[in-house]
């Protein structure tokens, strides 16, 4: 599944993902493929993403909005960094 | 050709943040598509009665760029003079000012400026613009205005810019509706997290965020367009200035040397006639 981490400055992350976990609104949750259709508000936290070939990238958010759908994960954040 | 090195930056930053503009608005477009936006409370609807309007006129620090400043001015100056000439009377308009030449130039015309910002521009970023937004939307919502308007520059492209007067509060959710053919498109049985009203009052904010750094980076783009285009210009008329001078200078020149020949003609052609 394809997954963008879009700020209203720079796109941060785009690519084939295996797994991401966010942190939402509602508790912490992971998306893997065949997600049902989600819309969701994230909070200050730390996204986690995981490539097919298992690296590992972390990025601090201080919130946003996430919209999964037909496997393709689009994050709105405010201001992040990699870590 | 230092406007077109900042000119293209200034597009990139554009380019950059039409994504997340345009997926945002598309979020927000399935969220109305599937609850409606009127029966939906939130702290930017409409206020009941217009009592007290903000309009902020944004310019740029510097000047020398044609027309660009002069005609946000002249668009204000016309705002307050028909539209909202009965607030003009009551004294209840007021005007936030981005941009020094913006604020003098409405100060030369009399109109009085409640306030400015300056140094935005100095080290333009999402969070400093996001700052003053901010500001705008609780100002707004603690009903110290009852409509917030933009006046600024669209960037079209190097050479034009679009005078544009934005309604920036109370948000629009009615503009989404209309595309209804979009709205099919993308209705999907979305699950919620935590619940529409949360979604709501986080994506609204943010989407007016935006709107206000892209109406910024919008004229910034433009300031440097103008500018080229105003330098352009100046250099064209200077090049046509010293194409003229120079014709003159040899026609001048020409004279002088003929009228010096005929006087040794002349004057040779007494000493052989006598």
């Amino acid at each position: 599944m394809y997954l963008e981490i879009i700020t209203p400055e720079k796109k941060l992350f785009a690519g084939e993902i295996e797994l991401v976990k966010l942190p939402g609104t509602g508790g912490s949750f992971e998306v893997l493929m065949n997600h049902a259709a989600t819309i969701s508000t994230l909070m200050a936290g730390k996204i986690k993403v995981k490539e097919f070939n298992g690296k590992l990238s972390y990025f601090d958010i201080q919130g946003g909005v996430v919209e999964v759908v037909n496997n393709s994960i689009i994050i709105l954040v405010d201001t992040a960094g990699l870590v | 050709m230092v406007s077109a090195a900042k000119l293209r930056k200034a597009q990139d930053a554009i380019i950059q943040i039409r994504p997340y503009a345009e997926k945002l608005h598309e979020i927000l477009i399935n969220l109305v598509a599937q609850n409606g936006s009127s029966d939906f409370e939130n702290k930017y609807a409409d206020h009941p009665e217009v009592k007290r309007i903000l309009i902020v006129a944004i310019t740029s620090n510097r000047g020398l760029c044609g027309g660009f400043n002069a005609n946000v001015v002249k668009m204000i100056e016309e705002l307050i003079n028909s539209v909202y000439a009965p607030f003009r009377q009551k004294g209840v308009i007021d005007i936030l000012a981005i941009g020094k030449k913006g604020a003098d130039g409405l100060k030369s015309k009399n109109i009085a400026v409640s306030g400015t910002i300056h140094q935005l521009y100095d080290k333009l970023q999402y969070s400093s613009a996001e700052e003053i937004a901010q500001g705008l939307m609780d100002a707004y919502s603690r009903g110290e205005y009852d409509r917030i308007d933009l006046v600024y520059n669209q960037f079209k492209n190097a050479a034009i810019q679009k005078l544009t007067v934005e309604q920036f509060l109370p948000v629009k959710l009615e503009g989404t509706k209309h595309s209804e053919s979009s709205v099919h498109k993308y209705i999907n049985n979305y699950i919620f997290e935590p619940n529409v009203h949360d979604i709501m009052s986080t994506v609204i904010p943010r989407s007016l965020k935006i709107q206000f750094y892209k109406a910024i980076l919008d004229s910034v783009a433009s300031e440097h367009g103008a500018r080229m285009t105003a330098m352009h210009k100046a250099t064209d008329n200077a090049s046509e200035l010293v194409r003229e001078l120079n014709l003159q200078y040899n026609k001048a020149r020409q004279s002088a040397i003929t009228g010096e020949i005929l006087e040794i003609v002349s004057g040779a052609n007494a000493l052989k006639s006598s």
